[in-house]
């Protein structure tokens, strides 16, 4: 690459870092702010760095319990999704049965159809079935919307694994549940991982559904519950700042933890079709 | 598709055969294997099958079902024809969300050619580029509910963007971003499908280009061949198939995806000027209350991503040859 080229790409690359980098940026510095302070000074970072606004916001939002609600929800709903994504992803992956095609194709079709068109509905539905305001309803409805997503990712990768391998372990004798959990889910556990991180981000994410069914503010989701703070009036924007920085932890954290499966491309591979 | 055949059936059988063969068993075996198998995939993919029928399927009809009443969520269903059709043609908020739906979309060229030319910029590879891989793809990680607020924030009329503005001299420009109708629909095009697209777009669109044959550029190198001339004669038409795809998930981000991100960035005002169809179905249905109305919106935005969704497995299918 020649010198002038080289020149005007970091520019560019730099500009743009600024561009995707410098709201988060100021919600930052912002949280430090002290309330005052940021009447006057919105743009430069606190004159004095201050931790009132996450105390504030920690406490006054209950952050914390919203917290414990996802350690006890996202766990139970990737455990009962993995169990969906790999059953099904090997059995349209590497299985041969009549409706094989047919019903993935449904299940792909399915997919694209926004939350919101269907959240109506499946609210009627979980409440005659007594699931509103329960976890366990929104485990199913979560892993109901987002398998289908983790069975394709699961279905490509099986497809991938040789026939013989299969095949001879059957004719050993080996049952089909067998072959499931001894020899394609362990040669599987690279794209599980990916599995894990791809349902993480939407369930923890999500923010319809658990809007309509958690109807109790102790069960909120930390989503859910930083998307009902931003509708309060009389917030001071620090500890709005501060509320959001909290809460941007946990996916930060995955995301410096797994940058490398996240932005190499396998991710961007994976959807490649 | 990615989901790749199974080698041929013939091939498959010959090599049964010969398993079969080698561990002394008997043909009419084969059939009662073939026979478990199938059953054992039926077996496997019954929870996904309810869930799906359950959550997904069913109030999928139950739309087209409500469509025709007058229902509001408790009492008998009271059949009204095509009444909610009616009332809702007429409704001028249904073509606001619509409109708003199309403005939105005008801003995906912008949103797949800005991750085009800086993937282009990078194919060369750069030092430095795995910080700035990390730094652009950051609020992607972040989630739409996360993502509204620190954009409403940046927004606000006393926010940073306008203390900036001022503080360089541009008074004149430091606009209410939020709270005037066309620009508060043309700040959420331009943060949701421009600004957020960069990260994902950069990086796919690098994948991309990373799988294109390097013999192909040596050889237009060889030949004399500019870097530009190398881009538009290698690269665009090497990738087609990826921008294409690019640009169909940026459809479904907007038509299909943007609720979270309206909630928090800006509950859909002021007014109705950022309902987009999606977001206008939860304004609708739970705020009023008026399932059998709402539904009949619901028909027609299924309609919509139904279309969408049968393009995209098209261009699934045409890439596989």
């Amino acid at each position: 690459m020649d010198k002038s080229l080289k020149f005007y790409t970091y520019l560019v690359l730099i500009l743009f870092a600024i561009v995707s980098i410098y709201p988060l940026f100021h919600v930052f510095i912002t949280s430090f702010k002290q309330v005052d302070e940021y009447i006057e000074n919105r743009v430069f970072p606190p004159a004095k760095w201050v931790l009132d606004n996450y105390r504030v916001g920690i406490e006054q939002g209950h952050l914390l319990s919203y917290f414990w609600n996802n350690a006890i929800l996202i766990p139970a709903a990737m455990l009962f999704y993995l169990f969906v994504c790999v059953a099904a992803g090997f059995a349209f992956g590497r299985l041969r049965f009549r409706l094989r095609l047919p019903l993935f194709l449904a299940t792909l079709f399915l997919m694209i159809f926004p939350q919101m068109l269907l959240s109506l509905q499946i609210f009627q539905i979980c409440n005659k079935l007594y699931l509103t305001d329960t976890y366990l309803g929104v485990v199913l409805v979560w892993t109901a919307y987002f398998a289908p997503f983790g069975t394709y990712i699961m279905a490509t990768y099986f497809s991938s694994i040789p026939y013989e391998i299969i095949e001879s372990a059957r004719v050993d004798g080996a049952s089909t549940w067998r072959i499931l959990t001894q020899i394609a889910t362990p040669m599987a556990l690279p794209m599980l991982g990916f599995l894990v991180i791809i349902g993480f981000q939407s369930m923890w994410n999500e923010l319809p559904f658990s809007l309509l069914l958690l109807q109790s503010m102790e069960k909120r989701t930390v989503t859910l519950g930083i998307a009902m703070i931003q509708g309060q009036y009389g917030i001071p924007d620090p500890t709005r700042a501060a509320v959001i920085v909290v809460a941007s932890f946990i996916p930060i954290l995955v995301f410096l933890f797994f940058q490398k499966y996240i932005t190499t491309g396998t991710f961007a591979g994976s959807l490649k079709g | 598709m990615a989901l790749k055949k199974p080698n041929s059936t013939t091939q498959v059988k010959l090599d049964l055969d010969q398993l079969m063969a080698k561990n002394g068993l008997k043909p009419w075996k084969k059939k009662s294997l073939r026979a478990q198998e199938s059953r054992d995939a039926y077996l496997l993919i019954t929870p996904l099958m309810i869930l799906t029928f359950v959550f997904i399927l069913f109030p999928m009809v139950s739309n087209f079902v409500y469509s025709f009443t007058d229902w509001r969520g408790f009492g008998a269903l009271n059949w009204i024809g095509f009444d909610n059709f009616r009332t809702m043609f007429q409704d001028e908020r249904f073509w606001q969300s619509i409109k708003n739906t199309l403005i939105l979309l005008l801003f995906i060229p912008m949103g797949v050619f800005i991750p085009l030319c800086l993937a282009a910029l990078l194919r060369g590879g750069l030092k430095g580029w795995k910080f700035f891989r990390a730094v652009i793809y950051l609020p992607q990680i972040l989630g739409y509910v996360i993502l509204g607020m620190i954009f409403n924030l940046f927004l606000r009329s006393n926010g940073p963007l306008n203390s900036l503005l001022e503080m360089v001299g541009l008074q004149s420009w430091a606009l209410d971003w939020l709270n005037r109708p066309l620009l508060a629909l043309l700040s959420l095009g331009t943060v949701y499908s421009v600004i957020l697209r960069i990260g994902f777009g950069t990086i796919y669109l690098l994948a991309a280009m990373g799988g294109v044959d390097e013999h192909l550029y040596e050889a237009a190198r060889v030949d004399g061949a500019g870097w530009w001339t190398r881009f538009w004669h290698i690269t665009l038409p090497s990738i087609r198939f990826n921008i294409e795809f690019l640009v169909v998930m940026s459809v479904i981000e907007n038509v299909a995806r943007a609720f979270s991100f309206i909630y928090t960035f800006s509950r859909g005002g002021p007014g109705y000027s950022t309902h987009t169809l999606e977001y206008s179905l939860y304004t609708l249905g739970f705020t009023n209350g008026r399932i059998g109305h709402a539904s009949a919106w619901s028909v027609i935005l299924f309609f919509i991503c139904a279309a969408i969704a049968i393009m995209q497995i098209r261009l699934m299918r045409w890439n596989d040859g």
